[in-house]
């Protein structure tokens, strides 16, 4: 795999410069902590609801901006340029997440601590934070390629925020309708099961819920790959 | 002469729509090439199939003696220059923010901008927004961006058709000049005279196929009915035949008497020459 830092490195400056200058877009990052401030207010009962703005903001903020950032490539014909300059797959790809990547991370910090919320265990947290940062930004990816401009891509990724934002509060439904016990293993509801996990200590479990995390996020990615190559074709 | 560009019985179809059928021709190393041909008639889908954003269906198509297809290698995308009717620059940007990123892309100084803004003249619009430029200037950045590299070979899909006779006349000095420093240039147009001012050698390129190949005053002269016209100050106009003694005489004649006003070969242009052979305009 042919990767350059420095050209990640002017891939990351140029995108940070169009984000910073499209309010359209940026101004989605308050989404989220509005949202918090919201919750903070009213008082949230359950880890479910701690959650919600986490997931939302990963919704919103992770999947929404990289979807936009791609599909305006594409819509503005740049990411034929770029993919017809040096850039390799992995610089273009890498180089493009690494700023949704350090919003995300900045985002659902802030989220966390205006909702008040202690993780039973930091590190493990993080690590699911981590990594779903990194599937959702592989979904954003996914939902750009498919759509040809920016208004195509926010319309196709509702469905994403609603599956994965509001998955796992319908799992509450599951006992009802047990076709919705599948709703338990999306990477939102991992994500909510994993710190339930790390409060009870069940290392087995907590393991298996990073390992559901991942395993979404590689295939996101073997299907962001596999989408990104088709497209160097002008077909 | 080696070839940088060789293309053998090249053959792409869109479904049922055959965009380019049997094309052969080879581009020489420091030559500048011109593909000739009206809009539809396959221009951009060859020059598309050339930097592996397409592929043929039948043929064989090689640049730098590589297959096509290696042209998708990133060391590879370095040795060529591509610009397209589709600008590719990112609007909420500056023209220098635009070239930077280019710049660090490929590796090179910070010269580099200077020296491509130059070659555009466009040194004065340095800091404006990409979104504030007209559609000539969007034109000479993107050429900027194609050749700051210093390409081995240049692929041009209309570079001058956007632009005003003063900045196409320094686009095509700087072509000249960047073709003389080694680099191969091929390029598409409709414009016979850009090919006539620029191309060593041309292609007629119609509905997909190749129609004729050769140094624009080759193509003239094999398509010439070998006379000339000459105008009288009474406005008579005579089409005498080249090369015949009758004709020295008429001259003889009128020069003589002070007759002659102007005179001029009856060769055809490249527009003619297309026109003849397609049955239709280069526009």
């Amino acid at each position: 795999m042919n990767v350059s830092v420095k050209r990640m490195r002017a891939i990351f400056i140029k995108d940070y410069k169009e984000f910073s200058r499209n309010y359209a877009i940026s101004t989605m990052v308050l989404m989220p902590l509005v949202l918090a401030l919201f919750y903070q207010n009213a008082g949230a009962a359950s880890l479910d609801l701690y959650f919600l703005p986490v997931n939302m903001t990963f919704a919103f903020v992770t999947t929404f901006i990289q979807a936009c950032l791609i599909a305006e490539e594409k819509e503005s014909n740049t990411l034929r340029s770029l993919m017809m300059s040096p850039a390799s797959m992995a610089d273009i790809l890498i180089g493009k997440s690494t700023l949704v990547f350090s919003i995300t991370i900045v985002i659902v910090t802030l989220t966390i601590m205006i909702l008040g919320f202690t993780p039973a265990n930091l590190f493990i947290l993080a690590a699911g934070l981590t990594i779903s940062t990194v599937f959702y930004i592989g979904l954003g990816i996914i939902c750009g390629l498919f759509t040809k401009t920016v208004m195509e891509a926010s319309v196709a990724i509702l469905p994403v925020m609603a599956i994965f934002s509001l998955g796992p509060l319908a799992m509450g439904l599951a006992e009802t309708y047990s076709v919705l016990e599948v709703l338990k293993w999306l990477p939102s509801s991992q994500l909510i099961m994993l710190e339930g996990y790390s409060a009870a200590g069940n290392i087995t479990d907590i393991i298996i819920s990073l390992a559901v995390i991942a395993g979404w996020t590689v295939i996101t990615l073997v299907i962001a790959s596999m989408l990104f190559k088709k497209r160097l074709k002008d077909e | 002469m080696t070839a940088e560009i060789n293309v053998e019985h090249l053959g792409k179809k869109f479904n049922e729509f055959i965009a380019l059928e049997d094309v052969n021709f080879s581009v020489h190393k420091g030559e500048i090439f011109g593909l000739l041909g009206p809009s539809g008639s396959g221009k951009t889908t060859l020059i598309k199939v050339l930097t592996a954003q397409l592929d043929q269906n039948k043929g064989k198509a090689s640049v730098f003696g590589m297959p096509v297809n290696e042209m998708k290698r990133v060391e590879n995308k370095s040795r060529f220059g591509l610009l397209t009717d589709n600008s590719g620059l990112y609007k909420r940007l500056s023209v220098e923010e635009n070239l930077m990123l280019y710049k660090d892309l490929y590796g090179l100084d910070d010269s580099a901008i200077d020296e491509a803004l130059a070659f555009v003249n466009l040194q004065d619009a340095r800091k404006k927004k990409v979104s504030k430029l007209s559609k000539g200037m969007l034109q000479r950045v993107t050429l900027a961006r194609a050749l700051m590299h210093n390409p081995d070979l240049l692929f041009l899909d209309e570079p001058t058709s956007a632009l005003d006779p003063g900045n196409t006349h320094h686009i095509y000095k700087g072509l000249r000049k960047l073709n003389e420093m080694g680099t191969t240039i091929f390029l598409t147009t409709h414009d016979m005279a850009e090919a006539e001012t620029l191309c060593d050698r041309v292609a007629f390129l119609h509905e997909g196929k190749i129609q004729a190949i050769g140094a624009p005053s080759e193509l003239r002269l094999r398509h010439s009915d070998q006379s000339m016209i000459v105008e009288l100050t009474n406005g008579e106009q005579h089409t005498l035949p080249l090369n015949e003694l009758t004709t020295a005489e008429r001259l003889e004649e009128w020069m003589r008497h002070q007759l002659i006003q102007r005179i001029w070969s009856n060769e055809p242009t490249l527009g003619d020459i297309f026109m003849e052979m397609t049955g239709r305009d280069l526009r």
